[in-house]
Parts: C-alpha cells; structure tokens; sequence
C-alpha cells in the first residue's frame, strides 16, 4: 500500500505541480520542492521492509502486476528519491527566467517518480512501462533547451527505443517460457532453461540495460545528452538515470538467473563474466582518456559518467562478494560525486553567463569558495583519494580484481584512475585556479539554496568515504536478498582475511600528518597575503588580464593520445544511419501507389514462402 | 612497538631524506668537480628560510595546500614498512599507500594554483602528464609483483623477500624490476625527467611561489617524496630489509645510482618523456606481468 501512495504522489505531485505553475510561479516551486522532500521521506521510512503489494491483474495475459519493495530496490530508490531532491533544489534559483518552467518541474518529477517505479517494479510490465516513461520524459528534459539540445535528445531516444525493443523481445520470451512475469517467481522456472536460451534472455536485456548504462558501445548518446541539458538535470541524468541500468544488470544477473547459471556460460577466458568484464575494462580506458581532452566542462565530467560505469561493471562481473559489494558501492558514490561536480559546473555556469568552455575560466576559488570546495570533494571522489567515499569502492574493486587473479583487468582499471585524475584537475585548475580574468572580477558566490545541495553532497563523500560502512551495511543486506554470500564489513573497516584498509587509520594517519607541518606553520612568523597577480616572473612579468595557461593544458600528451581516442564507435552509427536512410529511399520506390503491383507483391511473398515452405518439408 | 613506529618512521624519514639532501649536493659537486656545500646543508637552508622576517602568501588554499602537501608525505610514511618498522600496515596495503601518494602532489598543485603564475601550471601540467607516462609501467610491475606474491600487503611482499638474495623481488621480477628502475628518475624528478621543476626554463615550475616557510615545506616534501619512491623500491625488489640498518643502506644505494645519473644527463622534453616511459619500460613491464602470469598458471 505505501509504495502505492508513494508513487501515486511522485506522479500525481509532478502534474500537480504542472497545475500549479499555471497561477503561482512561487507556490509551484515550493509544491515541487514539497513533492520531491515528501517522496525522499516516503523512501526512507521503506527502509529494511520487504513489502509486495499486486495492484492489477491483467486480464489478457493472466499477469498480476506487482509493485515491491527489497534491499536492492530500497538501495536504488533512496538514491533517485535524494538526488531528485537535490536537483530540484538547486533548480530553484538556477533555472529562474527559463521559459515554461512549470512544464520543467513537471518533468523532472515525472522522471523521478518513474525511476521509483522502475526500482520499486515487481513484474517485468510494469518494469517496462514504468522505462519507457523514464525514457520519454527523459527526452523531453534533455531537449527543453532547444536548439542543439534537440538533436542530443534525438540520439537519445533513437538508442532508447532500440534498446527497448531488445528489452520486449526478451519481456516476452521469458514470460513464453515462465508463463509469469513477476520478477521473483522467475528464478526458479529459468534454471531449467537451456544455456543458449538463458544467454538470449541476458544478452536481450543487457542491450537494454547496456544502452541506458552507456557500455561502450552503446555509449554514443551520452556525451552529447548530459552536456546539453541543463544542469540540475546532468546531475540526475550522470548521476541516478544512467544508474538503472546498473539496477537493470544486477536484477538480471543475481536477481534472476543467478551464480548458478552464470556460471554455465562458458568457462575460462570465454565466460559470459570474463567478456563483461572486459567490456568494462574497455569503457573504463577509452572514455576516461577522451575526457582528458575535451574543453567544455560539462562534456568533460559526462564522458567520466561513461568511463566510471566501467568500474561499475567490472565489480559485478567478478561475481565475488568483494567485486559486487564494490560495483554496487561503485554506483552509488559516482551518484553522489558525479552530481555534485555538474551541480558546481552548473554553478559556475549560473554566475559567468553559461559559460562551459574551460579555456574562459580560470581563478573562481577566491569568488566562489563554497563551489570551490565542492569542486574538491567532487574531483576527489571520482579520482579516489582516501578519505572520500570513491576510494573505499574502488579499493573494493581492485582488490576483487587482483585476489581473483586479473591482473589485466586491474591494470585498466589503475590506468583509467590516471587519466581521471589528470582530467579532473584539468576541470579544477581551468575553473578555479590560475588567474581571474578581469571579466569575472566581481562574480560573487551562489545562493544559499545552491550552496545547500552542494554542501550536503560533499558531505556524504566525506561520510561515506569515512564509514564505508554504513553503506557496506546495506549492501551486504542486498547481497543476502539475492541469496549471494555478503562482504563482511565493519564500519570503517574490513576484516584481515579480505584485506587490509581501515579508514579510521588512514584519516588518523592524514589528520596526525597535517597536524605537524601545521604547527610548524603556526610557529614561524605570520605571512603576508599578497594580491594574486603579485608573482615572481623571472623578469617577465604575466600581463594582467588573460594570461592563463589553461588552453590544451595537456598539450604534449594530447599529441600522444588523440589518434588512439577518436570516437570511431559514434562516427559508425552515423555512417550507419547514412546507408539506412539510403535503403530506406530505395524502399520507398516499392510504394508505386499501383494496386496491381501490391497485388504482385503480395503474391511473390505467399510464393515464397510455399516454395520454403515445401523446401523445409523435403 | 606500536606507538615507538609512529613517532619513529617519521623522524627517521625525515632525518634520511634530509641527509639525502645533503648528499646529493656533495655528491653531484663532486662529479662536476667542484668542492660542494657541506652535508648539513640543507639544516642551515632551512632554519634561515624559518627564521625570516617575512613569508608571502597568497590567501587560504595556498597555505592549506602547502600543509596538506607535507601532512600527506607523512601520512604515506607511516605506511611503508622499513626493516620491521611497519606501525599502521594493518590499517593500508599498498593500494592505499598508491592513492595516499596522490595527497602531496594534489595540495602542492592547490598552492600553485592559488598564485596566477602561469609558470606554476606549466609545471603542474607537466608533472600530471609525466606521472601518466611512469604510473603505466610502474602499475603494470606492481601488479606482477602483487599477483606474484597473492596479496596486496606491502609488509607481506617485503617478508617474502627475507629468506635469502634469490627471493628478492629484483630476481624472481626482474623484468619488472628493471621497468621500474629505468622509470625510477621520473618519479623521482631527477633528470633527464626533471621539467617539471626546471629552474632555467619555467623558473622552478610548481615551486615559483614559494618562499620561506612555504619553500620549506615544500623542500621537505620533496625530499619525503624521494624517500617514500625509493623505500617502495626496497620493499618492492630489494628484499625490504632485515632491519632499518640494512633497508636504509639499500636505499642509499639506490639514491647514488640515482644521483649519477642525474649528474651527467642533460633534461628532455616532456613529449619525449612521455614516449619514452610508454615505449621500454612499458614494453618490460608488460612482459614481466605476462612471465609471472604463466609462471603462475
């Protein structure tokens, strides 16, 4: 029953809102706010109960459609329901002056409550149902803004459908062999399905799943999409609805068709679990490095969304205890860091003008100190610097990788981290650091209400990258829900037969480190703060408004790379849309508008097929 | 033991980075035939830089920055096991030492970002891009070192090494010990690698900013962070040590050898670096992981 209310609020809160902006443009935004705060308490209050409630029967196909709530839909669902709040947060102040706002905020809980849905979906039709809500509104949102947006929303939704309909055609075989479609009751009719037949169903879904999680290379309509929507919905967009996917893998892999038959697709290096996690390897490497060369920051921390999902998917492929717990871990710190970073691109946007292309920034730290800070954390998180909540999920990963013996793996993993950290800090040091160009002299720091979301995100890497525990917790709980053996975990540690990390050491160890060089710093004379542009130039003084180095800031390296991380997989499709169209012209001359040849038409095809037909029988 | 290691290591590492210091004028005077500073140096260069009147700073990240450079070298001290000395090893293997290696170089690249002096980023630029061109070979030995041994415990891969020379990472590794070795300037900043912080061309690079105290600090972590690349080294391939007489003589082996070569190369060009740190060494690395993996099998 509550699940019920609390979706019937997520989307009847979104039209309500829609409804509302019509009179008040001030009592819509405090009802969008309402509905997205109402919703993450809904969610929250779900915690640690196994709830099923069938609330439809379907007459023609004799299914009941259930919605329900478990560990791992509780896991999801808390972290669509908090980023939702988040955004729409920070949507308030961002988006004031925007046309058709009402229609925006509509939206943005539309997308959200259908994310709910999806989570909390105990049947496949509804699952569906609920996806494909996500993937239109999702459009609309994405191409809100017009203009270049609208061709990013239209690579979107043509990959959406296609991954929808690998998503049907296997809805519908499962439910031909099962004769049900609840998702629990699946399990057991599938192990009794040949391997070939359970790999169709797996490869089906994970093309869904697979578009929407942007694996290369299904990856191509995720750069274009993140960077031209607006912000507060890059955020959900980078951080939650890329993430059902994942929801989408481990529902799949674990929920129904589990280690036992996983384990039946192939052996060795020619495993189902080896090739996924190549396939991660690879989305890790190729798009981490693309985003080392990109200029405009939103572009910049989207192709990270691509590149991260790969650690995502490598900790789930391992089928260990450690790689689920990390991948799953994975997921939701990218959530957390990933929106915070395009919250503060969105930020600086909000204060320059719009402005994206990093070449133009520079120097933001003394103006805008909050962001600034919440740069840090962000960047931190992705690259993985202990103490942040990205670390303890990545540690996870690798050790899973190298204790199961894959030191390739491990290896484009380690390597992926590199070419993070140098992107990141490109984004950091062309934004925040350097100098101040003249124009931005009086930029002032972002309303309390966007400083707000900030804030509580840097928060939780802090937290979570402290105690990895609290949400080890919960994902050992997801992990016995799946009938999986969970990671023994502490809250700030874990145990010596899985590794040695202990985060409350490591912060000792950086807090007792710092503490020295502090004093020392104390004990000398105070200094004196001297204005920015007051340096040392070796007799060749920087001109005073726009001498920053920032412009291909990786120049050499670039040299190296570019030729290795051209998008080569995005130029095919566009070929191939090229040559389709070209087919479809061709087809189009069939058409004559002639009855006579319809006639004709219609009877080659029976001739076909009787001369197959009788062709078979021989 | 336990409390004796914490205040230890630290003292010790500083103490042997700073001697390292010394040396390395001495050493590299001597091979240019001059006479050469004498090896304490250092402790007079850095109680004047303490003691003056006045440092310059340019607001809250640069000196936060600076403190958490020097405060994340420590850190990773604590970490690295020398002889027996190993006080936190419980708590960080060594993939926690790898990303605690990230602290010092991310706060020294916050304080010369605060200035506007675009000799600082050319600097910071070029370090990132050179640590992505050693960190390839150096993580593809360090993974045949860890898949070799079956952990990821520093303290374990050092104890393996203990029985007698044949266990020594150096000859049971050797393709990836000599991998690290042929990228062991670049890591350490010594030339030919050294653009990052060359003095004649981007007037120090990162360090352009600094004077006084904050010149200190950043001294002091530079010198931890050669001690801290060279420990690892010992631990990794040269059998750690049975005690901290031993491990610290290992070190100062592999710091000599470093110094000849910095004496007698002139520098390269970062491209160049890059090229070369993915070419040979690369190629060893990789060649190592795959020997240990079949040897494995």
């Amino acid at each position: 029953m509550e699940i019920a209310v609390l979706l019937s609020v997520a989307l009847l809160g979104a039209m309500a809102v829609y409804v509302a902006g019509r009179f008040s443009a001030r009592g819509r935004n405090a009802l969008a706010v309402l509905v997205a705060l109402a919703v993450m308490v809904g969610v929250a209050l779900l915690y640690g109960r196994g709830v099923r409630m069938a609330y439809y029967r379907l007459p023609i196909l004799d299914a009941t459609l259930v919605l329900r709530s478990n560990p791992l839909a509780w896991f999801f669902a808390m972290a669509v329901a908090a980023i939702g709040f988040f955004s729409i947060l920070f949507s308030l102040e961002y988006m004031k002056g925007h046309a058709r706002l009402g229609f925006y905020y509509a939206a943005m809980l539309v997308v959200n409550g259908a994310m709910l849905g999806i989570v909390l979906s105990g049947d496949l039709i509804s699952l569906y149902v609920f996806w494909e809500i996500m993937s239109w509104t999702t459009y609309l949102v994405i191409s809100y803004r017009g203009g270049r947006a609208v061709a990013a929303g239209l690579k979107y939704m043509v990959m959406s459908i296609i991954g929808s309909c690998a998503m049907l055609l296997a809805i519908v075989s499962v439910y031909v062999h099962c004769g049900t479609l609840e998702i629990a009751a699946l399990a057991e009719p599938m192990q009794s399905a040949s391997t070939g037949f359970a790999l169709f169903i797996l490869l089906m879904f994970a093309i869904g799943f697979g578009i929407k999680n942007a694996v290369m290379p299904l990856h191509t309509w995720l750069p274009d999409a993140h960077s031209e929507a607006v912000s507060p919905f890059s955020a959900v967009l980078s951080g939650i609805l890329v993430r059902m996917g994942m929801y989408g893998f481990v529902l799949i892999m674990y929920g129904v068709l589990g280690l036992g038959l996983l384990a039946r697709f192939g052996s060795g290096v020619l495993s189902f679990g080896y090739l996924f996690a190549w396939v991660g390897a690879l989305t890790i490497v190729i798009p981490t490095f693309t985003a080392l060369l990109q200029d405009d920051s939103k572009r910049l921390l989207a192709w990270h969304g691509v590149g991260q999902g790969g650690y995502m998917i490598l900790g789930i492929a391992m089928a260990t205890p450690l790689g689920i717990a990390g991948g799953i871990f994975h997921t939701l710190n990218h959530c957390i860091y990933i929106a915070l970073l395009f919250l503060v691109a969105g930020a600086v946007e909000y204060r320059t003008g719009g402005i994206r292309d990093l070449n133009q920034l520079g120097g933001l730290a003394k103006r805008m100190p909050v962001t600034f800070v919440g740069g840090l954390a962000g960047i931190c998180g992705l690259i993985g610097v202990p103490l942040t909540n990205g670390f303890a999920s990545k540690w996870l990963i690798y050790k899973a990788l190298i204790a199961d013996g894959h030191p390739f793996l491990a290896f484009a993993a380690l390597v992926g981290t590199w070419g993070t950290i140098l992107s990141v800090y490109k984004f950091q040091h062309n934004t925040f650091l350097g100098q101040l160009p003249e124009r931005y002299k009086d930029v002032k720091e972002v309303p309390f209400v966007m400083q707000l979301p900030i804030l509580l995100l840097t928060a939780a890497i802090l937290v979570f990258g402290i105690f990895p525990g609290i949400p080890l917790g919960a994902i050992g709980a997801i992990q016995r829900s799946l009938g999986l053996e969970a990671l023994r975990v502490g809250a700030f540690s874990v145990p010596p037969e899985v590794g040695e990390l202990n985060t409350i050491t490591i912060l000792a160890a950086v807090a007792g480190g710092c503490l020295v060089p502090y004093i020392l710093f104390r004990l000398c004379r105070r200094s004196r703060t001297v204005a920015q542009a007051d340096t040392y130039g070796a007799g060749a003084y920087a001109p005073a408004d726009r001498y920053q180095y920032s412009a291909r800031f990786y120049d050499r390296a670039y040299a190296v790379i570019e030729p290795y991380v051209r998008d080569r997989v995005d130029a095919f499709y566009y070929w191939l849309v090229e040559k389709s169209e070209g087919v479809f012209e061709a087809a189009r001359h069939l058409y004559g508008g002639n009855v006579n040849t319809y006639a004709l038409y219609i009877m080659l095809f029976l001739a076909l097929i009787l001369a197959v037909g009788f062709g078979w029988g021989l | 033991m336990w409390v004796v290691g914490i205040i230890a290591l630290p003292l010790l590492a500083i103490g042997v980075s700073v001697f390292f210091l010394g040396v390395s004028r001495k050493v590299t005077a001597r091979i240019q035939r001059r006479y050469g500073p004498p090896l304490y140096q250092p402790v007079i260069d850095v109680v004047k830089l303490l003691a003056q009147e006045e440092h310059v700073s340019h607001g809250m990240v640069f000196d936060a920055g600076m403190v958490l450079a020097l405060g994340g070298s420590l850190a990773t001290v604590l970490f690295i096991p020398v002889g027996g000395l190993h006080p936190l090893s419980a708590g960080g293997d060594l993939l926690v030492i790898l990303y605690l290696m990230l602290l010092p170089p991310l706060g020294l690249a916050l304080a010369a970002g605060a200035a506007e002096n675009p000799n600082a980023s050319i600097g910071v630029s070029r370090k990132l891009i050179l640590a992505l061109g050693y960190e390839v070979p150096f993580l593809l030995a360090l993974l045949a070192v860890m898949t070799q041994e079956g952990t990821t415990s520093l303290v374990a891969i050092a104890e393996a090494q203990q029985p007698s020379v044949l266990e020594w990472g150096l000859v049971r590794a050797p393709l990836s010990a000599l991998a690290v070795a042929l990228v062991l300037p670049a890591m350490l900043g010594l030339r030919p690698f050294d653009m990052a912080t060359a003095p004649q061309e981007i007037a120090s690079g990162t360090l352009v900013e600094f004077g006084g105290k904050y010149l200190v600090l950043a001294a002091l972590q530079g010198a931890l962070h050669t001690y801290i690349v060279i420990a690892l080294f010992v631990d990794l391939f040269l059998g750690g040590g049975a005690n901290v007489l031993t491990f610290l003589a290992k070190m100062g082996v592999v710091f000599f050898g470093g110094l000849l070569i910095n004496a007698v190369y002139p520098r390269v060009r970062i491209g160049q670096a890059l090229r070369f740190c993915w070419k040979w060494p690369t190629l060893l690395a990789l060649l190592g992981l795959v020997v240990v993996m079949v040897m494995g099998r």
